[in-house]
């Protein structure tokens, strides 16, 4: 309902004490963010949104000018509901994005599995040894067992 | 003509040998392979022991990406025709072998062996699909049909014989989840000569169908958003 009437009525404006929470939150995430890079926890290519993501919060907490002019470009009288839209469909697309990701790699790891298994069926028409002794067994059991841990 | 007769396996140790002595039986100039999709039983060494070629994926990967395993190892090594069969004892190897003849002859790209099919004999022990089945099959039937404009009465048939045009196309794009009907859709719009057969299949050997009724409608569902995404796939005229 409030997002009908939203241009009808006043502002409603963050208060500084979300100011200063989501500022702290937002130094904190981009600690934590450089930190898994740190770590090798995360690839960088994966981690410039998050700066980017960050930055905003950031910018939104110094800055509550910016989201009350995005709010009003919106037509949405309540700031925080304005907020809480743009990061809904910020995270909606970053989840789609992953999606993808998601996708070219089950093809990429699909295909690998294949190459192996036909280089293996491969070897073993040309009557070379093609690993079926008990230690290729094995291993081939190991590898399964930590896929699936 | 070389030719490559491959079975996708998924834990059919108890069928497998069967299979495997019924193709050499009935079609034996070909090369056989028996596709391995990450068994955890002794699928692989059954087959190693019967003489067929194996290759195993390192875990399982589903119907889709075993048969193109299939396609891609037939593709490689200069095989001009090719023929899969399930491993579960349901499809006959003479039949598989009618197939073939079909390709051989150049009559058609893609032969597809149909359980439905008017000229289809029926006897004892022979197939009967389940109720639910059915309705799978008319659905399926129906809308394959619509989007290729031409028809089919066996969608899901896991019996086919193909040349190295299909092979080529097969081994850059197969569905992992919707292999049987988006293959169908595909060969058709590329323009690939698709032929049903009629065939007689067995009731299986060992197992039970993984279909229940909410998973029957949960497949048709999935199999129609399939073949309405396939009918916006890009059209090429494939060279080989």
């Amino acid at each position: 309902m409030s997002l009908v009437f939203a241009a009808e009525t006043g502002q409603v404006h963050l208060t500084s004490q979300t100011r200063i929470v989501a500022a702290v939150l937002a130094l904190f995430f981009m600690l934590m963010i450089l930190e898994l890079i740190r770590r090798d926890r995360l690839q960088e290519r994966y981690s410039v949104i998050w700066f980017i993501a960050g930055l905003g919060m950031l910018v939104g907490a110094a800055f509550p000018g910016t989201l009350e002019v995005v709010a009003n470009l919106m037509g949405v009288r309540n700031t925080n509901v304005a907020l809480f839209s743009i990061v809904l469909l910020l995270l909606l697309g970053l989840a789609l994005n992953f999606s993808v990701i998601m996708s070219r790699q089950a093809a990429q790891i699909t295909r690998l599995a294949q190459e192996r298994a036909i280089e293996k069926a491969q070897r073993q028409a040309a009557g070379q040894p093609n690993g079926n002794g008990s230690s290729g067994e094995q291993s081939l059991q190991a590898e399964k067992q930590s896929f699936e841990s | 003509m070389r030719t490559l007769v491959f079975i996708p396996a998924w834990n059919e140790e108890a069928s497998v040998l069967e299979v495997i002595a019924d193709v050499r039986r009935a079609i034996p100039e070909a090369d056989l392979l028996v596709v391995d999709d990450g068994s955890t039983d002794a699928t692989a060494e059954r087959a190693r022991e019967a003489g067929a070629l194996v290759a195993s994926l390192p875990f399982n990967q589903g119907l889709g990406a075993a048969l193109q395993t299939g396609y891609l190892y037939a593709l490689r090594n200069g095989y001009e025709a090719c023929a899969h069969l399930d491993a579960d004892g349901q499809h006959p190897a003479e039949e598989v072998a009618r197939l073939l003849a079909e390709v051989t002859a150049d009559r058609a790209d893609l032969v597809i062996g149909s359980r439905y099919h008017a000229g289809a004999v029926a006897g004892s022990g022979d197939y009967k699909p389940t109720f639910s089945r059915r309705i799978g099959i008319s659905v399926f039937r129906f809308f394959l049909t619509l989007a290729t404009r031409q028809r089919f009465t066996d969608t899901t048939s896991g019996m086919r014989a193909a040349n190295r045009r299909v092979m080529s196309l097969f081994s850059r794009h197969y569905s992992p989840d919707f292999a049987e009907i988006e293959s169908l859709q595909l060969a058709v719009r590329q323009g690939l000569r698709v032929e049903e057969l009629p065939v007689r299949m067995l009731e299986r050997a060992g197992g039970s169908s993984f279909l229940t009724p909410l998973r029957s409608a949960f497949f048709i569902f999935k199999g129609l958003v399939v073949l309405l995404v396939g009918q916006f796939r890009p059209r090429h005229v494939e060279a080989e």
